[in-house]
């Protein structure tokens, strides 16, 4: 199949063309809702196009941004950052990373969803995987953070569910104890168990924004605290209520409760996504989900609109600037085929492809081995200090087409550790650019 | 060391063992078939699923073709169980050789294949995905056979009759008294105990470890190795099993099997016996050679891929000349020592085709009453298999687990929703081991857990910790579980890492990595590197 070649000379028949807006921002990832975010603080007109919401819907929730620093990440990313110009951290420069991070913080605190990080020193937090490991992150949603181990060593109890297939406290608890820390495990009774068996984490955690669900849980938990300094949850404590579910439960049990991640979908990404979607919405920003962009419309080196698929017709959408957060390999922001081409769908841009003979090259032998693969350490699209996409020549494609996120070349978003910081860092800086804003 | 006795031992559990084991106790027979891993593991259960009419060797090999037809008619009567009577269609495009059709057809009539002349459009009509581009289009009685089903078949009425199939015990060298093998040593893969058996007489029915387990003895059967890839893409492109009308080569068949059709194969020489590596270009060719006959397949999602080794029997003179496995005859044959080599007790059987596994076992089985100087005839041919009711025949076809499912027949907490495979059926199954080590490979292919779309990205988590709750075992044996569960469906799935299959494992990897954190949890297990170079000096 060949690729939908953007489209360099006028529309196709049947085309409806809708109003202008200033900025255009593809994809509902982290990279694009923050885009849509800062756009819409910049007083720009914005419409935010998206074939689905991205992959903070299966991510664990905390944001990476340096996760192998040692102690101060920020100084670690910026020493990286100076030795590397190609990285996308160093494309988006040191001031759009602190100002994306903390842009985030305040737009995530601005929709009553507050995330935490270590403010004292600035290192990355220690917190609890599914499986029981530790890894570091440097923000987190406040109840994922409450899980931090850097600070406490007070014993952890972890309590499970009776029979629900997504978290076994047990396997958890006993990882941890390897590693040296303190936990063990409780399992509760769900009521009614036989109507649980397709429970996934977000069905739980709307039943935790009921008051008496949560009585419930808390009068089997609270007899098993003493001795116990914090109480570990799946991260299930609730979704449209989840700051009150939190403080709530804490009270209930009488000790500070936190969060470990599930597997997929991610409620801590469910949360964050339904309130910058209503927030945008509020701000009178439009978010289309469902209908992706198939094409670009180009005239020279501008993007003059993007076309998207609809009923009957594909439907025009004109602007001035446009992000492209179409995201990397999983989200279909870079396309693959069988014979081993890898392409860019809606603009066919210039792509960096593993540098490898063929498609049997793109994996190593080994799933899990430490830098991850080349099809996703290789694979993405170069771009100028600007972030506008770049030809092999490194001279720019397009003028007004901005690129943020896993889209960009440089880094392997699966083993770096650094996928949610660059998300921020460059969407930050992809519409300060584009609208000419001071950083 | 635990000694048995019994009056045959068959080595492999393969279809031919398993129909030998049936066949040898339907004449009186007491026998005991001991396999080196899980029952359909080899050749068999590395499969198309093409119960074959015959049609596909008709010109190149015509009494093969002769042998299928009549066993496919037979396997039929005997295992409906295992068969999908889905019916085949040869086809040929513009691009493939004119004259080849009515001579096929030809030889066809001659071996006794009904091959029903259709035209284009009414083959389009039977199978709308095919080709516009149809030059000849024949129905054949082909139809798609479940070897696990069959297998399991094939025991589990054998162990009726009072006959017994002992699983990972390989054979480690034979019993001698004088010029007759008498016998055969056994280590328990998983324990490394070992056993003794007696035996009257000892039936090598291992495939293509037939030459490997005949070299214990120091025997030469030759065989030839010829490793063979399929692809299974998601969904049912067909319904009817499509083969290429053409001379054989890669890529020329369509199966329909479950949920998911089947496209093979290639054909590549190999030395090992266990190989099962399947290289990107087979998979590529495999989809190229597919898509002039159902057009788009190339596109779609591909979700699984596995080699099988045919061991293909030649005298060794013109094995040479061969090129590939193609034209290599699929004819099976059946060794007695006693004349070729002085050896008494001692019988192989090698070569052939699962369609004709029956056969061969009445053929082995004959020889090897002949030297016991049993004189029953064979029966296997003569009434149906009793329908295994026990079996795990119904977690391969997922219709019938989604009904139960939904009908409250399958309670507990689903597991691998791909595949509908629940908590409670994962623990019957663990205890089913007793306290035999169980890997997470053991349960898929027992109840196919982790091989749907998203191949254990989920069920992976979850399985693990069920396993490892069953088996109060350490959370370092319980996460090294998953490590080499996760990886093994890697080695599954490497080939086919392109496209929407490409997507989906990036989303397992995503959560083995930064949702497990299984990758840290793995390399806590390892020495540091300081400490290796330590040792080292």
């Amino acid at each position: 199949m060949p690729p939908n070649k953007s489209v360099r000379n006028g529309l196709q028949a049947h085309t409806t063309v809708r109003e202008d807006v200033d900025v255009i921002v593809i994809g509902a990832g982290l990279a694009g809702l923050m885009a849509a975010v800062h756009a819409v603080n910049a007083g720009a007109r914005v419409r935010l196009i998206a074939q689905g919401w991205g992959q903070q819907m299966v991510t664990p929730g905390w944001l990476s941004v340096c996760d192998r620093a040692e102690d101060d990440v920020i100084a670690e990313v910026r020493g990286y950052a100076a030795l590397h110009p190609e990285h996308p951290y160093g494309r988006a420069g040191d001031d759009a990373m602190v100002a994306g991070l903390e842009s985030f913080r305040s737009a995530a605190e601005a929709v009553g969803l507050p995330y935490a990080q270590r403010k004292k020193d600035g290192h990355n937090m220690r917190l609890i995987t599914l499986l029981g490991g530790v890894q570091r992150a440097m923000i987190a949603p406040r109840g994922i953070a409450a899980g931090d181990l850097t600070d406490h060593h007070g014993p952890l109890l972890l309590v499970g569910f009776a029979g629900w297939r997504d978290f076994y406290a047990e396997m958890t608890a006993a990882n941890l104890r390897r590693q040296g820390i303190d936990a063990r495990a409780l399992a509760v009774e769900l009521p009614d168990q036989d109507r649980w068996w397709d429970l996934w984490p977000g069905d739980l955690a709307r039943h935790f924004d009921a008051a008496p669900f949560r009585e419930m849980i808390a009068r089997q938990v609270a007899p098993h605290v003493a001795g116990v300094a914090r109480v570990g949850f799946p991260a299930v404590l609730g979704m449209a209520e989840h700051p009150h579910v939190l403080d709530d439960l804490a009270r209930q049990i009488g000790r500070p409760v936190f969060e470990i991640p599930t597997l997929p979908a991610s409620t801590a990404g469910v949360r964050l996504t339904d309130r910058l979607r209503r927030w945008l919405l509020r701000q009178g920003a439009r978010v289309q989900i469902g209908h992706p962009v198939v094409r670009g419309v180009v005239e020279g080196r501008r993007c003059t609109g993007v076309e998207v698929a609809s009923l009957g017709h594909p439907t025009l959408f004109r602007a001035d600037q446009f992000i492209l957060a179409t995201g990397g390999v999983y989200n279909g922001g870079i396309q693959t085929d069988e014979s081993g081409r890898v392409w860019e769908p809606l603009f066919d841009l210039p792509v960096v492809t593993p540098e490898v003979e063929s498609r049997a090259d793109w994996y190593h032998d080994t799933l899990l081995i430490e830098r991850g693969h080349p099809i996703h350490r290789q694979t993405g699209l170069r771009v100028s200090t600007d972030l506008l996409p770049l030809d092999a020549a490194g001279e720019p494609v397009l003028d007004n087409v901005y690129v943020a996120g896993q889209l960009l070349a440089g880094f392997n978003p699966l083993t770096d550790g650094c996928a949610e910081g660059i998300a921020l860092a460059t969407a930050y800086k992809a519409v300060h650019t584009a609208l000419e804003l001071d950083a | 060391m635990e000694t048995t006795s019994v009056d045959v031992l068959v080595i492999g559990g393969g279809a031919t063992g398993a129909a030998a084991l049936y066949d040898l106790a339907r004449r009186g027979v007491k026998a005991l078939l001991v396999e080196q891993n899980d029952l359909t593991t080899g050749t068999s259960g590395r499969y198309h699923g093409l119960l074959h009419s015959g049609g596909r060797y008709v010109i190149s090999d015509f009494d093969t073709a002769v042998e299928c037809i009549t066993e496919n008619t037979i396997l039929r009567r005997i295992a409906p169980f295992a068969i999908e009577d889905t019916g085949g269609m040869f086809v040929a495009t513009s691009q493939d050789p004119e004259d080849f059709p009515a001579r096929w057809a030809a030889a066809c009539a001659k071996a006794g294949i009904a091959a029903e002349k259709l035209t284009p459009d009414q083959a389009r009509a039977i199978e709308p995905a095919l080709t516009h581009d149809i030059a000849a289009a024949y129905r054949v009685p082909d139809a798609s056979c479940d070897s696990f089903d069959l297998n399991h078949g094939f025991i589990t009425a054998a162990r009726t009759l009072g006959s017994d199939a002992w699983i990972y015990q390989r054979v480690t060298g034979f019993l001698r008294d004088g010029d007759a093998v008498v016998g055969a040593e056994l280590v328990d893969t998983r324990t490394g105990e070992q056993r003794r058996v007696h035996a009257a007489c000892v039936l090598n029915a291992t495939g293509p470890w037939a030459g490997v387990v005949a070299g214990l003895l120091g025997l030469d059967v030759m065989i030839r190795l010829d490793r063979g890839s399929m692809v299974a893409m998601n969904i049912r492109w067909v319904n009817t099993i499509i083969n290429r009308l053409r001379p054989p080569s890669d890529g020329d068949i369509l199966v329909p099997v479950g949920t998911v059709c089947v496209l093979g194969t290639t054909s590549i020489r190999t030395e090992d016996p266990a190989d099962k590596h399947v290289e990107v270009w087979e998979v590529s060719k495999i989809l190229q050679e597919a898509d002039p006959v159902v057009p788009g397949v190339r596109q779609g999602r591909a979700l699984r891929a596995w080699a099988g080794v045919r061991p293909l029997y030649e005298p060794p003179a013109e094995l040479a000349q061969l090129e590939t496995g193609h034209d290599v005859s699929r004819r099976f044959a059946v060794i007695d020592h006693t004349e070729r080599d002085g050896l008494r007790g001692f019988v192989t059987v090698v070569g052939g085709k699962l369609t004709t596994c029956r056969m061969m076992a009445e053929q082995a089985v004959d020889v090897v009453c002949q030297q016991l100087g049993v004189s029953a005839r064979c029966t296997t041919a003569d009434e149906p298999l009793p329908v295994p009711e026990s079996s795990p025949r119904h977690y391969h076809q997922l219709s019938h687990r989604v009904d139960r499912q939904e009908h409250g027949a399958l309670p507990g907490a689903l597991i691998c929703e791909c595949e509908v495979v629940t908590q409670p059926q994962l623990e019957a199954h663990i205890a089913s081991y007793g306290d035999q080590p169980v890997a997470l490979d053991d349960l898929r292919r027992d109840l196919r857990l982790g091989m749907g779309p998203c191949q254990a990205g989920f069920c992976g988590y979850r399985a693990a910790a069920i396993l490892q709750a069953a088996h109060q075992s350490t959370p370092e044996e319980a996460t090294r579980a998953l490590g080499d569960f996760v990886n093994e469906r890697f080695r599954g799935v490497r080939s086919l890492l392109y496209g929407h299959q490409l997507r989906q494992f990036t989303l397992d990897e995503l959560i083995y990595r930064r949702t497990l954190g299984l990758d840290a949890l793995l390399d806590l297990d390892q020495p540091q590197a300081e400490e290796v170079r330590d040792a080292a000096e």
